[in-house]
């Protein structure tokens, strides 16, 4: 099996080192007996929207946890804007300017919406004072359209509502890039729409370059410039969606016959 | 609380003990004081970070026995081994908190009571701590009531700095890390929050708070035994106490502490000790599973509804 990918990841080629913010080299993760990646490398480039997809369990997950710092690598190297991540706890990685949301959504439930926002800014950016962090929680708030639920509890809030949350919460660190994982899941259609959208905004207006699991492929590939396809835990294909699609080698392990039918 | 209302209270409490004021108030007031400091201490790493410790009480005896050992060994002042004994129980928090930490929920509310027990056991057995004699200390010959007095204004000053502290903490920036730690760690490592260090320094700060109220205790007892310093009781009422008035706010710790100590005191009174006991026990296991959150909380509810109509607005402009 060929595996491109791995010549991306060598620090040789400079031209592309130029662009990458994100350097996943080699990584690989055990649990126990279970190897859930194996010499994983990509590159995300800064301004970039990258997809990464692949079937369950083909460590997508995984792979997020050990960027953010959640579950240290075995093996390889995380390299963003420089600096070496591996080592780093998680709050560490996160202050370097790595924003991340949960695949099952966990806003701190006990607060309101405002504090979870006001929290970010508080530690992700480094403000001092609570009540200034909460002003410009609100305005997070809004650039999700949640003010109106500013005082809220967490707990009455819809699933997409709690989703727009987590995506205030991360935009609060003030983040460079933002890995986004399985933001759509669960979404109606027009819910799902507007999270595009704004997907494209955070990019597009701030400049933040993202990094998303999704499994939904229509929205992968009208949103990505680049894909990333994971199965069993290695990379199995990268490159843009065009090509993507046509890979065979994709086409058979990962989208199999029904491609086209969102999840 | 207004701030008016917190200065009269002050200005009372303050003068207090010398409006011809007996022993006994005196006496009662600085067991209150003394609950208040133990409940608002306990909520700092019980109730904001949510990390529910039975072994409070080893932070006590420790504050108690440094203050002992120090007073007969070494002859120091109280003034001074107070702190020091708040620096000790501080000390052993940051030794002990490291790996306790790491457990969460039911495990670390055992390990902290095997923790309270397992130090008593020690104390039991060092020659230097006086062992399972106990040790005695000197008071100054004061009269009674002019050491009530003293000790009332002793406990009343840990009281305030402990409230004043635990105010801080939950108000400022820290308050809002330790709920997220409390809500979520994961989520909280995501956005910045340095969980380890604040947690740690949440412990820290309640076991020297709790050291520096066992100091005084030990001093106003003049002889110290483990069976009452390291007293599981103690640990446990701390929890109580908190989670009667409410272990989210700063305030409700305050107002668990004194209804513990005030209805305690009446029932004892009135009906005898054993008697008491079983009544507070029911009545306590009944506010706390009619009012999970504590009492202050509902009694802010309750204020609240009455000029306000609920905020359906918000709500409403939720819904997109």
């Amino acid at each position: 099996m060929a595996r491109p990918p791995a010549a991306c990841g060598r620090a040789g080629s400079t031209g592309a080192a130029l662009t990458a913010m994100l350097r996943v080299s080699g990584v690989s993760k055990r649990f126990g007996g279970l190897t859930v990646l194996r010499s994983v490398s990509f590159q995300v480039a800064e301004g970039a929207i990258v997809g990464l997809i692949g079937p369950n369990g083909s460590g997508k997950t995984t792979l997020f946890n050990v960027i953010t710092g959640f579950h240290p690598p075995d093996g390889g190297d995380v390299v963003f804007m420089g600096r070496r991540l591996v080592g780093l706890a998680p709050f560490e990685i996160a202050r370097t300017g790595i924003a991340r949301t949960f695949q099952v959504v966990r806003p701190f439930a006990g607060l309101t919406t405002a504090d979870n926002v006001a929290a970010a800014v508080l530690y992700g950016r480094g403000a001092r004072h609570v009540r200034e962090a909460r002003a410009e929680a609100r305005h997070w708030l809004q650039y999700v359209r949640l003010e109106g639920a500013a005082d809220a509890a967490v707990s009455a809030l819809t699933l997409g509502e709690k989703k727009r949350l987590e995506l205030a919460r991360a935009l609060a660190t003030g983040p460079r890039l933002l890995l986004l994982d399985e933001v759509f899941a669960g979404l109606n259609p027009a819910e799902s729409a507007g999270a595009v959208d704004l997907v494209r905004r955070v990019r597009d207006d701030l400049r933040i370059t993202v990094l998303l699991v999704e499994h939904v492929l229509r929205i992968v590939m009208g949103l990505c410039e680049h894909v990333v396809v994971l199965g069993s835990g290695q990379v199995i294909a990268q490159g843009p969606p065009v090509a993507i699609q046509a890979d065979p080698q994709v086409r058979h392990i990962y989208l199999g016959e029904g491609y086209g039918a969102a999840g | 609380m207004s701030r008016a209302v917190a200065a009269g209270l002050a200005v009372v409490l303050l003068i207090f003990p010398w409006v011809g004021t007996g022993e006994y108030p005196l006496a009662l007031l600085y067991s209150t004081f003394m609950y208040v400091a133990l409940a608002v201490a306990w909520n700092v790493i019980g109730g904001f970070a949510g990390y529910l410790s039975f072994g409070h009480a080893a932070f006590f005896g420790l504050g108690g026995y440094t203050t002992g050992f120090f007073l007969v060994r070494a002859g120091l002042s109280p003034f001074l081994t107070a702190p020091l004994g708040a620096a000790v129980a501080a000390a052993f928090a940051a030794l002990a908190g490291y790996p306790c930490l790491r457990l969460r929920g039911p495990y670390f509310a055992v390990v902290t009571m095997i923790l309270g027990l397992a130090v008593r056991a020690v104390v039991l057995n060092l020659p230097w701590t006086g062992a399972a004699e106990g040790l005695w200390m000197t008071l100054p010959p004061w009269e009674p009531i002019v050491a009530r007095r003293a000790f009332y204004y002793a406990m009343l000053a840990v009281a305030l700095v402990t409230v004043l502290a635990g105010r801080a903490v939950r108000l400022g920036k820290i308050g809002v890390g330790l709920e997220a730690i409390r809500e979520d760690e994961e989520a909280a490592q995501s956005i910045g929050v340095p969980v380890v260090r604040l947690k740690m320094s949440a412990l820290i700060l309640s076991a020297g708070l709790t050291g520096l109220a066992g100091g005084i205790y030990a001093y106003d007892r003049s002889y110290i035994h483990p069976d009452f310093m390291f007293d599981l009781h103690l640990s446990v009422l701390a929890v109580l106490m908190a989670l009667l008035g409410g272990r989210q706010s700063w305030a409700g710790p305050i107002l668990g502490a004194v209804v513990v100590r005030l209805v305690d005191e009446a029932l004892t009174v009135r009906v005898g000790t054993e008697a008491a006991r079983i009544i507070f026990g029911l009545g306590l296991a009944l506010v706390i599973v009619l009012l999970p959150d504590g009492v202050l909380p509902y009694l802010e509810r309750l204020r609240w509804r009455a000029p306000r109509p609920p905020a359906a607005v918000p709500a409403a402009q939720a819904r997109p």
